[in-house]
């Protein structure tokens, strides 16, 4: 079994809940922040993903800041990039509207790779207060070729999904380079 | 020598910052371009050869896939410490065929060559072959 190592940047408007999805995937649900802190650097979380009889993936996991004011500088941080992760809140229509400037902005770092990526609705506990269709927001994922999930990451059981994604669509790229590669010779 | 398999020589891959079980890094110095090591994931990625005897060398050939930039350092110490750097090359992308280069250095005796890959045109990039001349 191989292992792979991937740089994954997550993205979003500030307060969509971008730190507590990683600090709960990094801490397997031991951590969930009950208080606001808004992240004004970018922090680097390490985690490994299993994904079963194919491959370990080793993610870096780089929580990036949603306030425009720090996010500018830390986009220099990310290098580039494996997979993206973008995160947006159910209950917030315009960091919806954001995601694709999000998108935009990570792709501007990929030198023209193919980067996979998964688009987060996160939040779902509130889904009394939905301003974000489930569908609306499937939509745009497919058109970006992303896969899309809805997390609580309150929630135990759903904040490893879009990490699963990404490591499964990371070793698929793998498998495909594998493939080129065996096609040259 | 270019063309004969390293490992006749009794060289050893001794490190490699990425593995796959069915990709192992030895097949890099077997003297065939059909077996390869793969990068996992991220860079720079590492390689370092070790020969039994001092080496001279005047040519490194290198049989690739999808590297671009690449840094090639020598040692003259048993222990594989205070490596030099010999030459930096940036390599054109190729798309139906593996990249071919050959490098010519000034390598009067080394132990150790040390091989970083600092980046490639895509996520994963692999090494065929790796032959030198004296």
């Amino acid at each position: 079994m191989v292992k792979l190592r991937a740089r994954c940047v997550v993205v979003g408007d500030a307060a969509v809940g971008k730190s507590s999805l990683c600090h709960m995937f990094r801490s397997d649900g031991a951590v969930f922040q009950k208080n606001y802190n808004m992240t004004a650097g970018v922090e680097l979380l390490e985690k490994s993903v299993s994904v079963p009889e194919t491959s370990d993936s080793e993610f870096f996991i780089y929580d990036s800041p949603g306030r425009e004011l720090f996010a500018d500088a830390c986009e220099n941080v990310w290098g580039q990039p494996s997979v993206m992760c973008v995160v947006f809140d159910i209950t917030c229509e315009a960091s919806f509207t954001s995601c694709s400037r999000w998108v935009e902005r990570v792709r501007s770092h990929c030198n023209g790779l193919q980067v996979p990526g998964v688009l987060v609705g996160n939040k779902c506990d509130l889904s009394f207060r939905r301003e974000v269709d489930s569908a609306e927001a499937r939509t745009w994922a497919q058109t970006h070729g992303f896969q899309y999930h809805e997390t609580s990451a309150k929630e135990i059981g759903q904040f490893e999904a879009p990490f699963l994604s990404l490591a499964q669509m990371f070793h698929s790229i793998y498998q495909d380079q594998i493939h080129t590669i065996k096609n040259v010779l | 020598m270019l063309d004969s398999a390293l490992n006749s020589y009794e060289a050893l891959v001794v490190l490699a910052t990425s593995s796959d079980e069915n990709y192992p890094a030895e097949n890099i110095i077997d003297g065939k371009t059909e077996t390869f090591w793969i990068s996992t994931g991220l860079f720079p990625q590492e390689l370092i050869i070790r020969f039994t005897d001092n080496m001279k060398i005047l040519t490194i050939s290198i049989h690739s896939y999808n590297i671009k930039r690449l840094r090639i350092e020598m040692s003259t110490s048993e222990d594989a410490d205070k490596f030099e750097t010999i030459a930096e090359t940036e390599f054109e992308q190729t798309e139906s065929s593996l990249q071919t280069n050959d490098i010519s250095v000034k390598v009067p005796n080394a132990t150790h060559l040390r091989f970083v890959i600092l980046s490639g045109y895509d996520h994963f990039v692999s090494v065929h072959k790796v032959g030198v001349q004296s």
